[in-house]
């Protein structure tokens, strides 16, 4: 008992001392740390301007403006809980001027950001599930064709950099099909993930006896029914562990989208830390955002596992 | 209800180059019971499963009922159904219950109405002397539990021939019994039965005929009383001898 709280001691200390030492490396080389800017660039509090888009008079009932247009008669516009209102009942406003303003919470980039790269990985997963249960099942084919064609496509993405890919899907891919940045960003991850996941699909088919598919066979079973019936339904399981890891490693994996300008979270820090100096903080609050995600996906899944664990028990 | 069996001058010749079958040739009569003894790798379970073309041949052929078992390509699955098939392992579904496990392949394959099927597989279930443990999971039944379900499971394709690979043999022995006592009851309900086992009380008792096999090779075939006559200095008493001891 005493030697654990020891340990954990230990951990704590060297924690410490490691956040000290990159505190007094960063105190070697001249940086204002300005921390307090930081928040404003996930979510804000801030007054916005609202403007009317007509021309006409202003007119005032409790707190309620609204513009009569005089250019077209049918024309008329409402603000309501303005917080600040700068007009005044009667007031003739052009289009454009501001009548008023509004505070509320704005999302801010690297939100936008993390919403992106949220956006990315789902969809990438989703595509990516059957396209590596489809190449994972062609592993285990004994059709030539379909085995060497899967084992192809694994070869080919398992050993090409993920970057190379996007740049193929971005200007290659495409450009002949016109795909727009998003949709190739989310082709390219979902083509590299579906191989990774025809790899764990695979080892999970392997991992079921033979005897399984033997038994569904000789009830007279087509390879499809003992497949879909018999194999997968167990297989499946024993997948799920290897396929959230994936899914974690293709949200780290869809920062790499940023570079054909998907503002993803990746690319919102790169612009943020352009408009404000402050790399340090901006790069170790994008790292911080990323592990919230991941973190949370992994306790999710935890649980999920454990209730999996006990439903088999 | 029961179908012959014809094997015919069947060579089996695995990839490794083994030899496992040498020109097998064997009829077994419609309600008839052949047990198939012989020492470890002479190639019992490969003979046995040509019969349902789990394993293809090099040579020779199989005929269920006349039908020819390894040159149609179409009706495979059909063909299959005609011969039931259990294993030393039990191979049961592990994620389905019992019911589902045996319910499974009737509702997929041939497209029978539930209720016909659930009935069937219940009186089944009943038959094999589970008639309660129908929600259970295989991992809850004892191993000599779950091979009866698996003769069930079998008996809901409703074929004409029954394939045992040693049934018995992964059994703790006081579960033994009750396998073979439900193999007995559809022995005597006519079943064209082919069994691979070393229980040779059942085989006195229940076979019509024993085959001796060894090296891929039918050695002796003979009905159980001459067959476990000692003949000095065979094979056949050399294995014998091991087995009974
Ligand atoms: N899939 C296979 N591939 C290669 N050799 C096999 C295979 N299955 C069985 N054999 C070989 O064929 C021979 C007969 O095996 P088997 O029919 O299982 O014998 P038995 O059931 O009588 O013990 C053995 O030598 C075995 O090693
Ligand atoms: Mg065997």
């Amino acid at each position: 008992m005493k030697s654990r709280w020891f340990w954990h001691g230990v951990y704590g200390f060297i924690l410490l001392a490691l956040a000290v030492s990159i505190y007094a490396a960063s105190r070697t080389v001249d940086y204002t740390w300005r921390w307090d800017r930081v928040p404003d660039y996930i979510v804000a509090y801030e007054d916005a301007d609202l403007r009317t888009t007509l021309t006409g008079i202003v007119e005032i009932t409790d707190g309620r403006v609204q513009i009569i247009g005089t250019q077209d008669a049918a024309a008329a516009e409402s603000f309501a809980d303005l917080d600040e209102i700068l007009v005044e009942d009667g007031d003739y406003v052009f289009d454009g001027d501001v009548i008023g303003s509004r505070s509320g919470w704005r999302i801010g980039p690297l939100a936008w950001g993390l919403v992106v790269t949220l956006q990315l990985s789902i969809l990438a997963l989703l595509f990516s599930v059957p396209i590596g249960l489809l190449a994972g099942l062609g592993r285990v084919s004994t059709n030539p064709a379909a085995r060497n064609l899967a084992a192809t496509y694994v070869e080919i993405i398992r050993g090409t950099p993920l970057l190379v890919q996007i740049f193929i899907f971005y200007f290659f891919v495409g450009t002949v099909l016109s795909l727009s940045r998003m949709t190739a960003g989310v082709a390219a991850l979902a083509v590299f993930t579906g191989a990774y996941i025809a790899e764990i699909v695979r080892a999970g088919i392997e991992s079921i006896p033979k005897g399984q598919m033997e038994a569904a066979r000789s009830l007279g079973m087509s390879y499809g029914q003992a497949m879909r019936h018999v194999i997968l339904p167990q297989a499946m399981r024993r997948t799920l562990p290897p396929m959230a890891g994936q899914l974690i490693n293709l949200i780290k994996d869809s920062s790499l989208v940023s570079v054909i300008a998907i503002t993803d979270l990746t690319k919102a820090g790169r612009e943020v830390v352009n408009s404000t100096f402050s790399p340090f903080e901006i790069w170790f609050t994008v790292a911080g955002m990323y592990l919230v995600l991941t973190a949370s996906l992994s306790l999710v899944i935890r649980r999920f596992e454990l209730r999996l664990a006990r439903a088999d028990g | 209800m029961s179908a012959s069996v014809e094997i015919c001058n069947v060579s089996k010749l695995f990839g490794n180059g083994v030899r496992a079958l040498d020109k097998v040739s064997l009829t077994v009569a419609a309600g008839e019971v052949v047990c198939i003894v012989g020492p470890s790798g002479s190639g019992k379970s490969t003979l046995l499963r040509t019969v349902n073309r789990l394993e293809t041949v090099t040579d020779g052929d199989v005929l269920i009922d006349g039908e020819s078992i390894h040159t149609a390509s179409k009706q495979l699955n059909a063909l299959r159904q005609k011969a039931g098939m259990v294993f030393q392992q039990f191979n049961l579904f592990p994620h389905l219950s019992v019911i589902d496990n045996i319910t499974l392949a009737p509702l997929k394959v041939c497209a029978e109405p539930v209720e016909t099927v659930r009935q069937r597989a219940q009186q089944l279930l009943d038959r094999v002397g589970l008639g309660d443990r129908g929600d259970s999971y295989p991992a809850q039944l004892s191993g000599g539990q779950q091979q009866r379900v698996a003769i069930a499971r079998a008996l809901a394709m409703q074929p004409e021939v029954m394939l045992f690979d040693e049934p018995t043999s992964a059994l703790d022995p006081e579960m033994v019994g009750g396998v073979l006592d439900v193999m007995k009851a559809l022995a005597s309900d006519g079943m064209t039965m082919l069994v691979v086992t070393h229980e040779m009380g059942f085989a006195r008792a229940v076979a019509d005929r024993v085959v001796f096999m060894e090296s891929g090779r039918i050695e002796q075939i003979a009905q159980p009383e001459a067959f476990f006559e000692p003949a000095n200095g065979s094979r056949l008493d050399t294995f014998l001898g091991q087995v009974l001891r």
